[in-house]
């Protein structure tokens, strides 16, 4: 199932923020949405999901209009992980899981599944909210990975920004087996170097009046040095590894030198 | 509703303490000479005991279940029955019909049936704080809480003018009224009807569980996840009123029960809504049948201390425990 964007435009309280966007995440491919603060990419991604409805355009979320679509609907095509993950109950780990099976008939195999995956057995029964923001990350992810059908649309918003490597890693290597297994991923992210080693493809958004797409495809076509440094005011280059493979790196050491307005 | 050992452990320790609440209602009461004794009434007693015990468990439902759905539905530990507005609406009600009659001379009023204006008092508000607790179409949580307590204010000074209008005595109507009261004496068409009310609510709430549960993430998950939001705010926030109104309509503003209730069966029961529902219900029975209790066994200045000094002498001291302990969660 593929999340099409057609000519979407969205502005909070007559505030332009997304214009002109077309771009097409496809299945078995991870799609990394960069850009830097406030360009839009939230906005965006929860246009994507109908949790927003676009001023102009639409999405097409597996072929259906993603802001008609119901709640249950959504649930039975799509998971989702917002930037912060918000429980104000003090359910444990395991009672939060078990939530993305809401509407999608209960399955304690997903949801134990899901609690193995992302290494969460031993916190299994801590309350949620005496976790760490980064283990709150990872049941979130593992809501979603309890939640989201077969080859279905995985819709993630920075959701490895507060783990540590390891843990990260342990993700983007879920995602990418979920991804291999034919499941759509769109995500936001921060992280350049992982996305270059991650994703498929990539939206790259620029800042301006409103945010709009700079360039999109597969990532060694849009994450090129030049452009990077257009749209994030910091130099990238590819570099090749002893194995063969490319990594991008950004160009220089980190210094009192460094800031740039 | 699969329950774990230790809520049915919790539900079972809840309806003991329940029914001996109960128990001791109709059992004790103090003699001619003032002393604290028990036995079991003639029948014409009995009836009126059995009435107070109705009144004051359909009262502690509805106000515990509401609160319940209040917190579920704010997402907020502090949010309790009448955080809307509706006690308010209610005793400008009943300040408006006492007002009415000493204007009109008619003595309906003052005759005890302070029941319909309370109840219209509690629906009209309901009604303005919907109208306008709502953004984008749908109820805001924040918007209710901050409408809820504008139109509390404006309810009380609307009271205090119409307390200016009319003579002392009459204002010791309201007052009396505003303490809260467990009749023993209610219209048995009333007292099924507030009843059966009651105890709908509750099986509806009670049915509501998963989504309450559900309604704990944010908007955005919880839709995510399959919930319909906006109608279930909207179910939320009619059931709670009308429980409410329910409630104040009984026995007059009673305080606590439904901030404290919410909270108590929370520690016993743990977070999820269906088995807390139960819970909560059983607590705000034993709170107000208990509290008409300690109600009959307090003479003070020749009357029974109103019930609804004792769940705040009660309530207030354990919600600042929960508190300052950090055990007050949603």
């Amino acid at each position: 199932m593929s999340v099409v964007v057609r000519n979407l435009g969205f502005a909070y309280a007559r505030l332009p923020v997304l214009g002109g966007i077309e771009a097409e995440a496809q299945p078995g491919r991870i799609t990394a949405v960069l850009g830097p603060n406030a360009v839009g990419k939230s906005t965006l991604l929860r246009c994507a999901i109908g949790l927003l409805r676009p001023d102009e355009g639409d999405v097409l979320l597996g072929g259906k209009l993603a802001h008609r679509l119901r709640a249950r609907e959504l649930a039975a095509l799509a998971a989702y992980v917002p930037q912060r993950s918000i429980v104000s109950a003090a359910f444990t780990v395991r009672e939060v899981v078990r939530l993305g099976r809401y509407a999608v008939g209960r399955s304690e195999r997903r949801v134990e599944e899901a609690i193995t995956t992302m290494e969460l057995t031993a916190i299994a029964e801590r309350p949620y909210p005496a976790l760490s923001v980064g283990q709150q990350q990872r049941v979130a992810l593992a809501r979603a990975l309890a939640q989201v059908p077969e080859r279905g649309i995985l819709i993630l918003d920075e959701p490895t920004s507060a783990m540590d490597m390891r843990r990260a890693r342990n993700c983007f290597s879920v995602l990418r087996r979920l991804a291999d297994e034919g499941a759509t991923v769109l995500m936001a992210m921060h992280d350049l170097p992982a996305a270059a080693a991650l994703a498929d493809d990539v939206w790259l958004l620029a800042a301006g009046a409103p945010g709009h797409l700079a360039a999109s495809g597969p990532v060694e076509q849009v994450m090129r040095g030049d452009r990077l440094e257009r749209v994030f005011g910091v130099g990238f280059e590819w570099a090749r590894r002893g194995d063969g493979s490319r990594v991008l790196l950004p160009e220089t050491r980190i210094d009192a030198s460094s800031t740039t307005m | 509703m699969s329950l774990t050992r230790r809520q049915i452990l919790g539900l079972l320790g809840l309806l003991v303490i329940t029914l001996t609440a109960g128990g001791l209602r109709l059992l004790v009461y103090r003699d001619l000479e003032g002393v604290l004794t028990w036995s079991w009434p003639a029948p014409e007693i009995a009836r009126l005991r059995w009435t107070a015990v109705a009144v004051a468990a359909i009262a502690g439902i509805s106000l515990a279940v509401s609160g319940v759905l209040l917190q579920a539905l704010l997402r907020n530990p502090l949010a309790s029955p009448f955080i809307l507005g509706i006690s308010s609406g209610a005793a400008l009600g009943v300040m408006t019909a006492l007002y009415v009659a000493y204007v009109t001379k008619r003595s309906w009023v003052l005759a005890g049936s302070d029941t319909p204006p309370a109840l219209l008092g509690a629906m009209l508000t309901l009604a303005v704080v919907y109208l306008l607790g709502q953004r984008r179409g749908w109820l805001d949580p924040l918007s209710l809480v901050l409408i809820g307590v504008v139109v509390s204010a404006i309810c009380g000074a609307l009271i205090m003018f119409l307390q200016h209008l009319v003579p002392q005595g009459l204002r010791g109507d309201l007052v009396t009224w505003m303490m809260g009261h467990i009749r023993q004496s209610v219209g048995a068409p009333f007292l099924l009807t507030a009843g059966g009310l009651a105890l709908v609510g509750t099986i509806v709430a009670l049915l509501m569980g998963r989504a309450m549960d559900a309604a704990t993430l944010g908007d955005d998950e919880a839709r995510s996840i399959g919930l319909a939001i906006g109608p279930l705010r909207l179910a939320l926030f009619f059931l709670a009123g009308v429980l409410t109104s329910v409630a104040v309509a009984l026995a007059g503003p009673i305080g606590f029960v439904g901030l404290i209730a919410p909270h108590a069966a929370r520690l016993v029961l743990g977070p999820r809504h269906a088995a807390l529902v139960v819970g909560a219900a059983l607590v705000g029975v034993t709170l107000l049948v208990g509290g008409d209790v300690v109600s009959q066994s307090i003479a003070v200045s020749g009357g029974r201390m109103p019930v609804g000094v004792f769940t705040a002498l009660i309530g207030g001291p354990a919600f600042i425990w929960l508190l300052r302990s950090g055990k007050g969660q949603v």
